[in-house]
């Protein structure tokens, strides 16, 4: 899947004249010398006027914004935008404008319901490949749980439309009856006739989420679930109905551990009957039972009936926002560092490895891959918070005989175990011995540094790379 | 024409200076080598590990080179897994059966029989250089379509490099050469003695087992001596940062390497420990590159000292720095053993272990298992199995099995996607191995079998009918066409 870094209002009657186009200016930072930030870009996406005088957009048009431009239908005066609310995990924003004239004349568009599958939607907005708004239309061609780009770790639900999709078109409306019944998001490179929009669930979410002037997110049950389909197993857990219900394999969060246990079987949830292969139906679509928790908003109560030990009981499940595998997706926050005596230290994270080059994946070795996407849940008691590399060593005689230049993983220092960036400053500042002691993982053992000679050449290090804080925490 | 002329006239005043014989060899000693070269074709299985109970057939040519005693000695290198060996003399002519008489996959070398007399008409055992030059020309020779190919080396150095079949260290001779295919275990030569036998070649480097550890191991051979080579099961560190030395106060001049981690080895007992400052081995003083000076062959990596007139068992002489102190200690050395690893470099001679139950196959996880990703297997087979080739094995937790696919039957409905799920228990019992697996199997649990996978996999836990499981083997055996439910290896290992 790729975003459609896409990004076009003014007949009270037609919905065109209420759809925006946005210029973005942004900034993305150097995840390797995290002090640096990239060039400048440009790039345009659309969106459309929602109730409040706002304008609803992706989450990805607006990412990095130093600076954000909206323009009306048939109007080439540009006005400045802000970021009123974010939300990456569902790829949506809302942003407010700074002249209130901008409004003026602009019908909010409404927002509508769930489309039928093969029913025919129209986009509209702003592609490339021109300057004026552009039209299009298709049908519903499915309607399923897909991995949102934005993030990269998380899925939602998501339609499919045959209805071209293309950069530009990313935050305009899709519509249907003249309401709104998605809004444009990303693509499948490769496939033809594929493209994606975020429907009315998740909209509405979205915006019930941020009444209360914060953005939470998409909560999750915290658990794995397991298809249910083998007649031994069913039989084992004294199943009654041969087939319905899924299983709960795995216990993630604090809540599902404290309300559930591993081989209860998920028979419903918030009202939706869970099958064995444990999904749900849902607008007529048979869809993966975890978008029934995401209905709810975080840190209410689910209504779940599972089967336990040869009986049927009813809990109200708590669900969360799950803010432990945020380094495992995409972040869009400035990364933290600090430079110690030119050794510069930031977390690892998705973010920081593609660093390694397009080939990522391939290229950055099994340890950090581990660590990150796969330890938390093999070993969760070895798990740290924030995992730190030491991603470069900036060269001065301080630490010019150090055998390790960088991209490792940090274990420890003097005997600290570096669960986080604060631990890495604790351990180097507090530190009183006449050596810093830094051990890595891998089997790359340990380096030193005279701690009186790395402090004194704190400051000329910092001067030669033009950094101008020694942290960012 | 003049520059021609010129040129000539350079390379022959050149030959003669540095005393290296001639490009071309003199016929007496084509014919030599002649009547010593060996043409080797091998045919041997190719397992598939993704069904372990499939196997086709491959064969090879290489060489080898005739030694005292009638015997034949190659690299090991394409005689793993054989069925058929067949010899050649002269290039051409009458193919002669052979046999394997001794093999030592670490050591990469193998020595073959041949029991038809006619065989050894006219053939002459090779003279082994040691030591061997690091320098100037040698001669690849190997029989191709019935004539001596002979070809001219650079010798670069005498380097302590993987030994292709394991993993351990040993010498081996780097040499550049402008041909391809090298690594057929060719004769390199220097006039009328062998220098060693070539085994790998990348780009224009090539490298061969050098003839001195041929030589030695023959020898040992001959005697009746035990010939299981040794290692250094420890990691360490260059000590050119001198911050290092001076944290681990090491006092006067700078010298030795970092111990970083012991390996362990069950039943192995260790006398470093990791921040040992290594100063000498076997009284060669280490440097703080890990480098030692040779009396031969100049600067070598330590890991040479543990193969240098050592084999497994023996002590070795060690000078530590520990805490401020210097340390007298005797290493010994570990037999270089497949076996000792939580997941096996390799499992020669023998078939892919695996047991089929119900349609789950399990497999012990191996490299040659995750070789089957093919050559970038190391990043493209799953993480957490590639993860699993650095774990140190423990007298608990020696190796361990994978549940490797699932061949679809209404027994196992539901459970076709899972794969390459690592096993954690089954009927509560611990699984390290497959005979503990099948015993397992036969303790079902209240009427079901309950499998149970490490944390942190796809799917941790599936219960099977155990009443069903005898006759779901069977049908399955037969719809896939297994010749049988359950192999292992000698050891009930794999």
């Amino acid at each position: 899947m790729i975003l459609l870094a896409l990004m076009i209002s003014l007949r009270a009657d037609e919905p065109e004249k209420s759809v925006i186009q946005i210029m973005t200016f942004s900034q993305e930072p150097d995840w390797d010398e995290p002090w640096n930030a990239s060039r400048v870009r440009g790039s345009t996406g659309s969106g459309f006027v929602i109730e409040g005088n706002r304008i609803m957009t992706n989450a990805h048009v607006v990412s990095w914004a130093k600076q954000i431009q909206v323009r009306r239908f048939q109007d080439s005066r540009p006005h400045l935008a802000e970021i009123a609310y974010v939300g990456h995990d569902c790829d949506l924003a809302i942003l407010t404008v700074e002249d209130p004239t901008f409004f003026e004349g602009l019908n909010p568009l409404p927002i509508g319901v769930l489309p039928k599958v093969r029913s025919v939607v129209n986009t509209i907005g702003y592609p490339a490949g021109g300057e004026q708004i552009s039209f299009t239309s298709g049908v519903v061609s499915r309607i399923e749980l897909i991995n949102y780009v934005q993030p990269g770790n998380r899925s939602l639900l998501a339609v499919q439309t045959d209805a071209a999709i293309n950069p530009g078109n990313s935050g305009g409306p899709v519509l249907q009856d003249d309401q709104v019944v998605g809004v444009a998001f990303q693509g499948t490179p490769g496939l033809e006739n594929t493209g994606f929009f975020i429907p009315p669930p998740i909209i509405q979410h979205f915006l019930k989420d941020v009444e209360d002037g914060v953005y939470n997110g998409f909560p999750q049950a915290g658990i794995g679930l397991s298809p249910l389909i083998n007649p031994a197993y069913r039989q084992f857990l004294k199943l009654e109905s041969p087939s319905d219900g899924a299983r709960v394999d795995t216990l993630r969060s604090e809540s599902a551990k404290a309300f559930l246990k591993e081989d209860d079987v998920l028979l419903e949830i918030n009202g939706y009957q869970v099958a064995a292969d444990a999904t749900i139906l849902y607008e007529g679509n048979q869809v993966h039972g975890a978008i029934a928790f995401s209905q709810a908003q975080h840190g209410q109560e689910v209504p779940v009936k599972i089967w336990r030990e040869g009986q049927l009981l009813e809990i109200a499940l708590p669900v969360e926002v799950n803010a432990q595998d945020r380094l495992e997706g995409n972040q869009y926050e400035p990364p933290k560092y600090f430079v110690y005596a030119g050794l510069v230290f930031t977390p690892l994270s998705r973010d920081y490895l593609t660093t390694f080059g397009q080939n990522w994946s391939a290229v950055a070795g099994i340890g950090l891959l581990y660590e990150l996407f796969y330890k938390r849940n093999a070993e969760p008691e070895e798990v740290r918070s924030e995992p730190i590399m030491l991603s470069t060593v900036l060269s001065h005689p301080v630490n010019a005989n150090m055998d390790i230049k960088g991209r490792v993983l940090v274990e420890s220092i003097n005997g600290i175990r570096i669960d986080s960036l604060e631990d890495v400053v604790r351990a180097l500042e507090d530190h009183e011995g006449s050596h810093h002691v830094i051990e890595f993982g891998e089997r790359l053992g340990f380096d030193c540094l005279d701690r009186n000679e790395a402090e004194k050449a704190n400051d000329a290090i910092l001067q030669t790379y033009g950094i101008q804080k020694d942290r960012m925490l | 024409m003049k520059q021609t002329i010129w040129s000539i006239s350079v390379w022959g005043w050149l030959i003669l200076m540095s005393g290296i014989k001639p490009a071309l060899m003199a016929d007496d000693v084509i014919d030599r080598w002649s009547s010593s070269l060996i043409k080797i074709e091998v045919t041997r299985h190719q397992y598939e590990f993704f069904q372990p109970w499939s196997r086709r057939t491959a064969s090879n040519v290489k060489f080898g080179v005739v030694t005292q005693g009638e015997q034949i000695i190659t690299a090991a290198e394409d005689l793993f897994d054989q069925t058929t060996i067949r010899v050649q003399k002269g290039g051409r002519g009458e193919w002669f059966q052979a046999s394997l008489e001794w093999i030592d996959y670490h050591l990469n070398l193998a020595l073959l029989k041949v029991q038809d007399p006619a065989f050894w008409d006219g053939l002459q055992p090779v003279e082994f250089a040691d030591p061997v030059p690091a320098t100037g020309e040698a001669r690849l020779l190997r029989w191709n379509d019935g004539r001596l190919e002979n070809r001219k080396l650079d010798i670069n150095r005498l380097r302590v490099g993987r030994s292709p079949l394991s993993f351990i260290d040993l010498p081996q001779l780097e040499l550049d050469s402008e041909i391809e295919g090298i690594g057929r275990s060719e004769a390199i030569v220097v006039g009328d003695q062998l220098i060693g036998l070539a085994v790998a070649q990348a780009r224009n480097k090539c490298a061969a087992i050098p003839s001195f550890l041929i030589h030695e191991v023959l020898t040992r051979l001959e005697q009746n001596q035990p010939s299981e080579v040794g290692f250094f099961n420890f990691y360490w560190k260059k000590s050119e940062n001198p911050a290092a030395q001076d944290y681990l106060k090491l006092t006067g001049p700078r010298r030795g390497v970092i111990i970083t981690e012991i390996i362990a080895i069950p039943g192995h007992q260790n006398v470093l420990k990791a921040k040992d400052i290594l100063l000498s081995v076997d009284g060669f003083d280490i440097d703080i590159m890990g480098d030692y000076d040779d009396p031969t062959y100049g600067k070598l990596t330590l890991e040479r000292l543990a193969t240098r007139g050592h084999w497994a068992g023996d002590q070795v002489a060690m000078t530590l720095w520990r805490e401020g102190a210097l340390l007298e200690v005797a290493f010994e050395l570990p037999r270089a053993n497949y076996q000792s690893e939580y997941v096996p470099t390799a499992n020669y001679d023998m078939p892919p272990a695996y047991l089929m139950a119900g349609g789950l196959l399990f497999q012990p996880l191996t490299e040659p298992f995750l070789r089957s990703w093919g050559r970038d297997w190391e990043r493209r087979a799953p993480v957490r199995l590639v993860r699993l080739k650095g774990q140190a094995p423990s007298e608990e937790n020696p190796s361990c099995v994978v549940l490797s696919a699932v061949l679809p039957d209404p027994y196992n409905l539901g459970y076709q996607d899972y794969r390459y799920l690592v096993v954690h228990q089954v009927n509560g019992r611990r699984i390290v191995d497959l005979p503990g697996l099948k015993e397992a199997l036969e303790l079902p649990v209240e009427g079901f079998h309950l499998i149970e996978f490490l944390p942190g996999e796809a799917v941790t836990k599936l219960v099977l009918d155990a009443q069903r499981l005898k006759d779901a083997t069977q049908r399955v055996m037969f719809k896939y066409r297994l010749p049988t439910d359950y192999v292992v290896g000698e050891s009930g290992t794999p």
